[in-house]
């Protein structure tokens, strides 16, 4: 019994680790209103900067992560402004599509400079805490502190700033919001900043509980999709939830079926899901 | 070189045609987002090796080889694509745009992870080897010439039945279920029936060319069947423009010309190899970004229409 409450233990963490994944990817999607497959690139930009300057300059690990997120922050903005904002007028499908085309661009860059192998960061080895039995170490405590933390700033930012209530209004009514006075610019180059940097955060904390190649992203996506879905591209709470929905499904499914499934069961939770609530969990008639 | 180099890309681009003009029919005349392309191919390449490989022996882990004729394989092929699609088609058809599109994805994603770690079907991550195919030699062909023949057959025949299919009547019903649904419905037509309908019927051709590529390669393996596949062939279509069958057979072509060429140039190093498959994906990824931002073949056929 202790080993399946481990695996919950797991799965919650994994939980958290998604929920990091997915918020910046949910809230594009809310904001600029379509689904950007290249967000999983992201996460692989920001561990590789972050790798970059810890193990090839020799930073400590803290600076290193500052840019790793710094980057892609900006990377994604500049993705943004370059890419998305001239194709707006195609509609979701064609942005939805041209994100594959930057997820590919993203992907070729990093394997060009990168290259093939396995890589990890110079930090201390994990330290491991029991608790009733239960195993968690000090790197998987930061991933659940930091997933609350951003999580909780998220929401206290888009519920009580200027900017974060000029983009709630944006997302639900864009053409009202821009007749009100609120610069729309302002609000999308918020909106690139924020999400890329909770994807650089997510890939931090992907370079320090998991060893790092240069397909890693790609394999992210896949369970991203799967929380996104299931949340019903809807509100941060919807998220939160089906993360650790997701995370703690994944995981204690180990303890029955072999571990390959994985990704099976992140899917076939998302197909039931769909099949009887096609909205999602939270989702409403309007998350068109 | 430059002989090898034009019958690999009629071979591959012939094959890999069949798909973009079976995706073709279903988002440019359907409107279906299918996101889930490669599961449809694995799904005929399975079928194929799975109906011709002789019964299990030795290390193979597989459950069923019926050692059939090629023939009997390449229509499996066909029937498994079509009931995949029927499988997938007929709960998630009622989605729409970008949640089609994910959970087609989803679909395509189980399947993968089935095939890797259901190890009866066919040898898991292995895969099978050695696929039984028809010796082009018996007949005193050329083999790749022979394939490559084969792939523009099947590619001039999916193109020629879509083609007649959708300049019938029925062919502006699809139209019209695809441009206003409520219109079609208001004149009694049943448009969820027309979009599955539509949806296993593209599947068919892909489940074939599924079959060709297992003939191809004589080796079908899940590694060959990733989201890759489908990523490739909608870079291809929308390379081509949209909404034409030329246009989807002339992209797919151009694309798998490119990376045909890449391929053949020789690399000292296994590192300069490596760099140059990653340059080749990020002009592929910039071609698509700006293809789909200026949208030439659309400009093109106004200016020629108008």
């Amino acid at each position: 019994m202790t080993l399946f409450f481990q695996f919950v233990l797991t799965g919650l963490v994994t939980g958290c680790f998604l929920i990091l994944a997915t918020i910046g990817f949910s809230f594009t999607r809310r904001v600029e209103g379509f689904l950007n497959i290249a967000h999983a690139e992201l996460l692989g930009v920001s561990a590789f900067a972050t790798w970059g300057c810890n193990k090839l300059l020799g930073w400590h690990i803290l600076p290193s992560a500052a840019v790793g997120i710094l980057v892609t922050a900006f990377a994604g903005l500049a993705i943004g402004r370059i890419v998305y904002d001239p194709i707006r007028k195609h509609g979701p499908s064609v942005m939805l599509i041209t994100s594959v085309g930057v997820a590919y661009v993203i992907g070729g860059t990093i394997d060009a400079l990168i290259g093939t192998g396995i890589r990890t960061l110079d930090i201390p080895l994990a330290t491991s805490y029991r608790f009733w039995g239960l195993r968690i170490t000090d790197y998987q405590m930061m991933v659940v502190a930091l997933a609350i933390l951003a999580a909780g700033s998220l929401a206290l930012f888009l519920n009580h700033t200027r900017t974060g209530l000029a983009i709630r209004a944006m997302s639900a009514n864009p053409e009202l919001a821009a007749s009100r006075g609120i610069d729309v610019q302002k609000t999308s180059r918020a909106t690139w900043l924020i999400s890329s940097g909770l994807a650089g955060l997510a890939g931090v904390m992907l370079g320090v509980i998991a060893t790092l190649s240069t397909d890693i992203a790609f394999h992210q996506i896949l369970q991203i999709l799967a929380v996104a879905i299931l949340a019903g591209l809807g509100s941060l709470y919807a998220v939160i939830l089906s993360g650790l929905i997701v995370g703690v499904a994944m995981d204690v499914s180990v303890f029955w079926i072999p571990a390959g499934y994985r990704p099976l069961v992140a899917f076939a939770v998302v197909i039931l899901v769909l099949l009887f609530r096609p909205q999602g969990i939270a989702g409403s008639a309007s998350g068109k | 070189m430059i002989q090898s180099l034009i019958l690999s890309t009629l071979m591959f681009g012939a094959m890999f045609s069949v798909l973009t003009v079976s995706l073709n029919l279903q988002y440019a005349r359907g409107g279906m987002i299918n996101f889930g392309t490669v599961a449809y191919f694995a799904a005929g390449a399975y079928a194929y090796a799975i109906f011709t490989q002789e019964p299990p022996s030795g290390l193979d882990q597989y459950a069923f080889g019926f050692d059939l004729p090629w023939w009997a394989g390449f229509l499996a092929a066909g029937v498994a694509a079509m009931a995949f699609a029927l499988l997938t088609g007929w709960p998630t058809l009622r989605l729409r745009g970008e949640y089609l599109a994910l959970t087609t994805f989803a679909f395509a994603e189980v399947l993968h992870s089935v095939l890797l770690n259901e190890r009866r079907i066919g040898n898991g991550s292995v895969g099978m080897a050695n696929v039984e195919r028809p010796d082009p030699a018996a007949l005193g062909l050329d083999d790749t010439l022979a394939y490559a023949a084969a792939a523009c057959l099947l590619m001039l025949a999916t193109a020629w039945l879509f083609r007649r299919l959708l300049a019938s009547p029925y062919g502006r019903l699809v139209d019209a279920t695809r441009d206003d649904e409520t219109a079609a419905e208001s004149v009694g037509k049943d448009t969820a029936r027309v979009r599955l309908q539509i949806f296993v019927i593209s599947a068919i051709p892909i489940g074939f060319a599924g079959a060709l590529y297992a003939m191809i390669t004589t080796l079908v393996a899940p590694a060959l069947f990733t989201a890759e596949v489908t990523f490739f062939v909608w870079i291809a279509l929308a390379l081509g423009g949209e909404r034409t069958i030329t246009g989807a057979i002339l992209g797919t072509m151009a694309l798998v010309f490119f990376q045909e060429l890449v391929r053949i140039i020789p690399f000292e190093t296994v590192r300069g190899a490596q760099v140059a498959a990653s340059v080749e994906e990020v002009i592929t990824g910039i071609l698509f970004i700006l293809v789909l931002r200026w949208q030439p073949w659309a400009r093109l056929a106004r200016r020629a229409g108008a």
